[in-house]
């Protein structure tokens, strides 16, 4: 196992379709997630679904950010530094399954990419490394 | 003195927790997984340990972005299930063991394991629906719990070394507390699974099946995974696999097995499950 952290960090971008939440995106998203975190008290919720505007007036986003929220563009927001457990705060009070939120990741819609699950999942073949092809 | 008797390695997906609470654990998709539970549920009920010390992760519940804590365990007399945004699962208050969780906090300070102690915290799916799992839906969970959540979100996370190892120090710290207490070790999350961009729902069952065979036996060889291996073979998520090896690590140098389940797909999840004992 490596002990340089450069090493470490720099296999994590040889993954496909994957964004390790490392440091640099924890920094990146802080104000993000804890935006994220808020949604978890109901009376919060209550003001969020009242006027989205007004709520993120409240919290230090970019303005990427804060148009990728509204936008529920989870891949951007991953970009943006979101980590999914903090996210999943915006597609749970939006009344949507974790599973239906994660296809919106995907190149595929809902059903077919259940139907993927159904079928074994995505298969590791080709999907391990991006320089490797394996 | 108490004694570590056994270990259970399960995965936790919230929707298992949901099948529960719904009255579905029998229906045509989750039945399959349930199933592979009965054969737990029976030997728990006659060998109930008195303790469980449960190995689990917050899911941004009772940590936000703020406090990371990289291994903390839960010194406090009970623990609230958490709200996580739908409202708390319909499930009993864990009650804790606070003279053991103590005892073993102590100890692994002085054999060089910094841990966080928590005294109050809310504990989400990652804690309770292990015990739905292996105990269904009592009005009381039948065990103390002492629970000790480890950080597999922000990297770096833990390496498996260090989770057998802080497992070899639990155990150490179990041993010397004097009363007589038969303790289980449990260890969930995982199998693979990827919630995340593009290559979400990698799923890899032979990789999951190599894993559960190296934690039968006297094999030392899942220490030495990378993280960038659970990475790259069982997704993003499939990193939780490193709290199943504090369980393996609390049960020395080598097990036996007594009961295994893997099932394809719970969700976007393998579902994987190991009921081993300790042996001489």
């Amino acid at each position: 196992m490596t002990h340089d952290i450069h090493a470490y960090l720099a296999e994590f971008d040889d993954i496909p379709g994957t964004r390790v939440y490392t440091a640099k995106r924890a920094r990146a998203g802080y104000q993000l997630n804890q935006f994220c975190m808020s949604l978890m008290k109901a009376e919060n919720r209550e003001r969020w679904k009242a006027g989205e505007d007004d709520y993120l007036a409240g919290w230090a986003l970019s303005d990427d950010q804060k148009a990728a929220v509204k936008a529920r563009d989870y891949n951007r927001l991953l970009d943006l530094g979101g980590n999914i457990y903090f996210l999943a705060k915006i597609f749970s009070t939006d009344g949507i399954s974790f599973a239906e939120a994660v296809s919106t990741m995907t190149d595929m819609d809902f059903p077919t990419y259940r139907q993927m699950m159904m079928n074994g999942g995505r298969p590791p073949q080709g999907n391990r490394s991006i320089k490797g092809g394996w | 003195m108490a004694r570590i008797t056994a270990g259970i390695a399960s995965s936790h997906v919230p929707l298992l927790g949901v099948a529960v609470d719904q009255g579905k654990s029998r229906d045509d998709y989750f039945g399959p997984i349930f199933a592979g539970y009965d054969w737990t549920r029976e030997w728990l009920a006659a060998s109930t340990p008195d303790v469980v010390l449960l190995v689990y992760n917050d899911h941004a519940s009772a940590f936000d972005a703020n406090i990371i804590p990289t291994f903390a365990i839960g010194c406090g007399e009970r623990f609230r299930p958490a709200d996580e945004g739908w409202g708390p699962r319909p499930v009993p208050e864990v009650i804790g063991h606070p003279d053991l969780a103590w005892h073993i906090a102590q100890s692994l300070i002085l054999d060089d394991f910094d841990m966080t102690i928590i005294n109050e915290m809310d504990v989400d799916h990652g804690l309770t629906v292990p015990l739905s799992m292996m105990f269904g839906q009592p009005a009381a969970w039948p065990v103390r719990v002492i629970p000790l959540a480890v950080n597999v979100v922000t990297y770096p996370v833990p390496s498996g070394n260090r989770c057998w190892a802080l497992g070899e120090a639990i155990a150490r710290a179990v041993a010397s507390f004097p009363d007589d207490l038969n303790v289980q070790v449990w260890g969930t999350g995982g199998m693979s699974h990827q919630l995340q961009g593009p290559r979400a729902g990698l799923l890899n069952r032979e990789w999951d099946n190599r894993f559960m065979d190296l934690l039968i036996g006297d094999s030392q060889a899942a220490r030495a995974i990378p993280h960038i291996e659970y990475l790259r073979e069982t997704g993003s998520e499939g990193i939780e696999m490193v709290m199943w090896l504090i369980m393996r690590g609390a049960l020395g140098a080598r097990t036996r097995l007594r009961h295994r389940h893997y099932h394809i797909p719970c969700s976007n999840t393998a579902i994987g499950h190991l009921v081993l004992e300790p042996t001489e």
